[in-house]
């Protein structure tokens, strides 16, 4: 019965609040009444009678204030009513609210857009069950590098781990990073071969991982056999892509590598770890126990904890099982260890971006803050005109904490309508940031979308944007003295001292934030700049590249490889346009791969210390094809072969640092190349350096060697053209063809095209990274702008009377105009003192750059400076105009 | 009537409105005059106190109201016990014995 009557209460209060509204009222009123009438039997007059009824009653408003508060539901009541309260305020200031809302959504959009690549790449979890009982186990190098923590692991060590450990019941393995040839189905539709990305895993990787196909089966034990082998798991990309969805795929044959395999299955399209990007799965085999096996280091293992092991246990476990190794072949394993990671880790660590996704994150934090910080110093302008309006309700008997908890409704009112329109330009913006990041495969698949996880982090930043832009605004109003309030009539020749010294704070961070923001992206841009107009050391204009991989199955050994690459250069240099032709294994300046040497004469020494170089391989017309400088000795010729003794060319910078001053030419060197014998090789020439990355500016040492004396089965074609590259890629796949009708060539491209795209992200990044700045300039200026548009309003009284007493206009000018400089000037200090050391921190960015650019901490400061002179200038020419006669008489 | 009739008890308030309307339905002013007489003018309730108490009594559905004359024949708003409201007075007096008869104890033994 209670519990009824309290529900009808309830709904009552909510749904008819004017009905106890009248009642209540009645009741106050006819207390009044009923109190003045005891008054005048006790024989006061009647005027008498009713002040003291009056007092006694202790203010009608009041009493129905304190019984409003008791009424059940009058929580959700007077919240409702302060929403509309907050509408109808905010309606009344369009300006405002347009000015605090679009400042909001502005940095929220930002943050949001760029916390979608945090959710992304850290929030979204692998595929599979409990993806973080799976611990992934990776060798680490000690030769450093880049990500030394994540280098695979040996054939060998697999097996012997596996069996060995005690933390896992069930290791599998995979070798992410290989490529197979599809031939498609009928020769006459889909044309050419294609080069697929692939990985070839352990029958158990998909049972490990706790992922099934969408259709079909995975391996079983028996396909790692030699015979039984022959079977293919696809993404569910690739069947859709290049088998349109044919659900009877499965069970028939495709041609891979020349050989026929059997389709099993097809993954679904979730099945997708960040940065890895295989299109199709074949059985690993693990038999090849030869005396390189060891060296050969390609795997990833994947182990599925016991119940109850921790990740610091099976790391503990697998750093012992290295070190077993380590001590059973010291030649090969000296200082490798064992790296083990949760899966999810693992899949972030080797993606390498969580620093870049920390400098963003912060950037965009900075913006959201000025934008914080102009909406606060707008919402305390307000509170200031607005104190009459709160001390009449304090008057009227509205607490003080109600009287923040209104401020507070109206801020979030404003972070809510500022957070959904951020959301919107945020969608936008996800937009763009998706078509931007097309720079390689594993970043265009990384799926970048506006989910529940940006929805929240959006929400989150909204809330906290109210609070802290409302915060200090609400609990100034809310120390609101009543009868001050009441009676000031808004006389105050300047603005009460702790408001204007906490809005003075707040511009002078934002001047600080921003400064800092454009010091660094400054840097940022001279860094990039200075990369893209770097001499790389070879001539990229006018080159055709593509590479090819040729496959085991129709090039058993180097005999067949050297073949093919001497039958097909001359056939490629005699189509038109065509000047010269090289065959190298790595393209200049796209990321070599490094090999230890020794040089004859020199002591052993410890693995971790042993000497690199980047590591080509050429043929013979590698050099002037490039436009690589022979400096001294000579190039390699047609006559360096197998048959002849073995020949290297090093560039300058391996002069620089291994012979100093001394004649390199005629020196023996060994280099460490995995899978062969370790061979003594003289140097017979010198040529010019080539930048090791085209997006980085580090010169290496290189040394070269040719092709014919090192076959190698996968590598990058050049030509040389006359004419526009492109124009030859189809001569050229028909030349290859005519070679071989089955083997594909990948990425057929110009060189320039194909250094635009190693860049990948930076351009795109410090654009980002520059509007973001551009923002918090344009946030900061506004912030200028208000705040001196506000204490000028405060001081027009004060100003109106200085110039009735004889101050010139130009002094009224010079004074506001003083004032904005003192803030900008302090904040301008301060940034600059923040970014004094963050060309050190570039140098970590851009190795060997050695940033300084004083002419930035020049430029940037007068740019503030102007901006906060015009936003300065703005108000304090009106103030100058002020008419001193109407100011006065204006109260 | 000094200062003690600030310092109502909690709980206390509830429980001589209730004692007040035994006797009959009375409108505010009469409950308060009344609490006034039957604590020999210790506790003096304000309309602020007590307007909120029988506000918060009503919707627990331990008092009913209605519109009446008052002896005067002023329109009031007259309030009167309801079963519920009963009960409470009789829990609320038990346990009002038990606390005096506590603090007494209390205050004896030391």
């Amino acid at each position: 019965m209670p519990l009824f009557t309290k529900a009808g209460s309830f709904l009552r209060n909510i749904f008819f609040p004017n009905h106890g509204e009248a009642d209540l009222n009645h009741e106050v009123q006819s207390h009044l009444q009923l109190l003045t009438d005891e008054n005048i039997r006790a024989g006061m007059p009647a005027k008498e009678a009713h002040r003291a009824a009056c007092i006694e009653l202790g203010g009608a408003e009041q009493v129905k204030e304190q019984v409003r508060e008791i009424q059940i539901g009058n929580w959700l009541r007077s919240v409702l009513s302060d929403f509309r309260y907050g509408f109808r305020q905010l309606r009344k200031n369009p300006g405002f609210t347009a000015v605090a809302v679009l400042t909001l959504a502005l940095g929220i959009a930002v943050n949001a857009t760029m916390f979608s690549l945090v959710s992304a790449f850290m929030l979204r979890h692998p595929p599979g069950r409990d993806p973080k009982r799976v611990a992934v186990v990776t060798s680490i190098n000690p030769g450093n590098g880049f990500l030394p923590e994540a280098n695979p692991v040996s054939i060998p060590n697999f097996l012997a781990w596996r069996e060995a450990n005690q933390v896992s019941a069930d290791i599998a393995a995979a070798d992410q990073y290989r490529s197979v040839h599809l031939t498609p189905v009928s020769q006459s539709t889909a044309g050419q071969p294609q080069a697929i990305r692939s990985a070839a895993v352990s029958p158990n990787y998909f049972s490990v991982l706790g992922v099934s196909p969408e259709f079909g089966r995975t391996f079983n034990d028996q396909e790692i056999q030699p015979g039984r082998d022959r079977v293919v798991i696809l993404s569910h990309e690739l069947w859709e892509r290049q088998f349109a969805s044919d659900a009877s795929l499965i069970g028939r044959a495709i041609r891979l590598n020349r050989e026929n395999y059997t389709v099993i299955g097809v993954m679904p399209s979730s099945f997708h770890l960040t940065g890895f990007t295989p299109q199709l799965w074949t059985p690993l085999e693990v038999t090849t126990q030869t005396a390189n096996a060891r060296k050969d280091r390609s795997l990833l293992l994947f182990a599925r904890l016991k119940p109850g092991v921790t990740i610091e246990q099976a790391r503990a476990e697998f750093s012992a099982l290295a070190r077993r190794a380590e001590q059973d072949f010291p030649e090969i394993e000296k200082g490798w260890g064992a790296a083990v990671r949760t899966f999810p880790d693992f899949l972030l660590y080797n993606f390498g971006i969580r620093n870049g996704l920390a400098v963003v994150m912060t950037t965009v934090a900075f913006v959201l803050l000025i934008a914080c910080a102009n909406v606060a110093g707008l919402l305390l302008a307000r509170a200031a005109g607005r104190r009459k309006e709160l001390a009449i309700r304090l008057a009227l008997g509205a607490g003080g904490l109600r009287i923040i908890r209104q401020l507070l409704t109206e801020n979030l009112l404003i972070a809510f309508l500022g957070g959904a329109l951020g959301l919107l330009l945020a969608y936008w913006g996800i937009a763009f940031v998706r078509a931007n990041m097309n720079f390689n495969e594993a970043m265009s698949a990384v799926p970048l979308s506006l989910d529940s996880n940006v929805l929240l982090f959006a929400l989150a930043a909204s809330t906290l944007c109210a609070l802290l832009c409302g915060l200090a605004p609400a609990l100034n109003a809310s120390r609101t003295d009543v009868n001050n309030n009441l009676k000031e009539e808004g006389r105050s020749s300047s603005s009460s001292h702790s408001h204007s010294r906490l809005r003075t704070t707040m511009v002078t961070c934002q001047i600080a934030l921003a400064l800092f923001l454009l010091v660094g992206t400054g840097l940022l841009f001279r860094g990039i700049f200075m990369i893209e107009h770097q001499n790389l050391g070879f001539r990229a204009d006018h080159l055709l590249t593509a590479n090819v991989v040729l496959d085991a199955a129709r090039y058993k050994d180097s005999i067949q490889q050297s073949l093919f690459v001497r039958n097909l250069l001359p056939q490629l240099t005699q189509l038109p346009g065509v000047e010269a032709v090289a065959a190298t294994s790595d393209l200049p300046a796209a990321g070599p791969g490094a090999v230890t040497f020794r040089i004859q004469g020199q002591s052993e020494v410890p693995a971790n210390q042993q000497l690199t170089a980047s590591d080509n391989v050429v043929s013979s017309d590698f050099f002037p094809t490039a436009g690589i400088p022979l400096l001294r000795g000579r190039a390699f010729t047609e006559q360096d072969t197998a048959l002849t003794p073995r020949v290297i060319v090093v560039n300058q910078e391996f002069v620089n640092r291994h012979f100093h001053d001394q004649n390199p030419l005629g020196k023996q060197i060994q280099l460490n190349v995995s899978g062969t014998a370790s061979q003594w090789s003289e140097i017979v020439g010198v040529v010019g350096n080539v930048k090791t990355y085209s997006e980085g500016i580090i010169d290496d040492p290189q040394v070269y060697e040719p092709f014919l004396q090192r076959p190698i089965s996968s590598f990058s074609l050049m030509l040389r053209t006359g004419s526009e590259p492109s124009a030859l890629a189809s001569p050229l796949r028909t030349a290859v063809a005519q070679l071989d009708a089955e083997l594909p060539l990948g990425n057929v491209m110009s060189m320039s095209a194909l250094i635009d795209r190693q860049k990948g992200g930076n351009p795109f990044f410090v654009r980002v990274l520059a509007s973001f700045a551009f923002l918090a300039l344009i946030l900061a200026g506004i912030g200028i702008y208000g705040l001196i548009a506000y204490s000028v309003g405060q001081r027009t009284h004060e100003i109106a009377i200085r110039m009735a007493l004889g101050a010139k206009r130009p002094d009224v000018l010079r004074m506001i105009l003083r004032d904005g400089m003192k803030m900008t000037a302090i904040g301008a200090a301060v940034g600059l003192a923040l970014a004094l050391p963050l060309p050190k921190v570039f140098d970590a960015i851009f190795y060997g750059l050695h940033l300084r650019e004083p002419r930035l901490y020049f430029l940037v400061p007068v740019t503030i400076l102007i901006v906060a002179l015009l936003a300065t200038y703005i108000p304090a020419r009106r103030a100058s105009r002020v008419d001193p006669m109407s100011a006065l008489h204006q109260d | 009537m000094g200062s003690e009739p600030t310092t109502l008890l909690q709980g206390t308030l509830d429980l001589l409105i209730l004692k007040s309307l035994v006797a009959a339905e009375m409108h505010g002013l009469g409950i308060s005059r009344r609490i006034q007489l039957i604590t020999g003018g210790t506790f003096v309730v304000k309309p602020g106190s007590l307007f909120p108490a029988l506000h918060r009594m009503e919707e627990e559905g331990w008092i009913s109201s209605y519109w009446g004359d008052s002896e005067n024949n002023r329109r009031a708003k007259f309030y009167r016990l309801t079963k519920p409201g009963r009960k409470q007075l009789e829990a609320e007096t038990k346990r009002w014995g038990r606390i005096s008869l506590a603090i007494a104890q209390a205050l004896q033994a030391s």
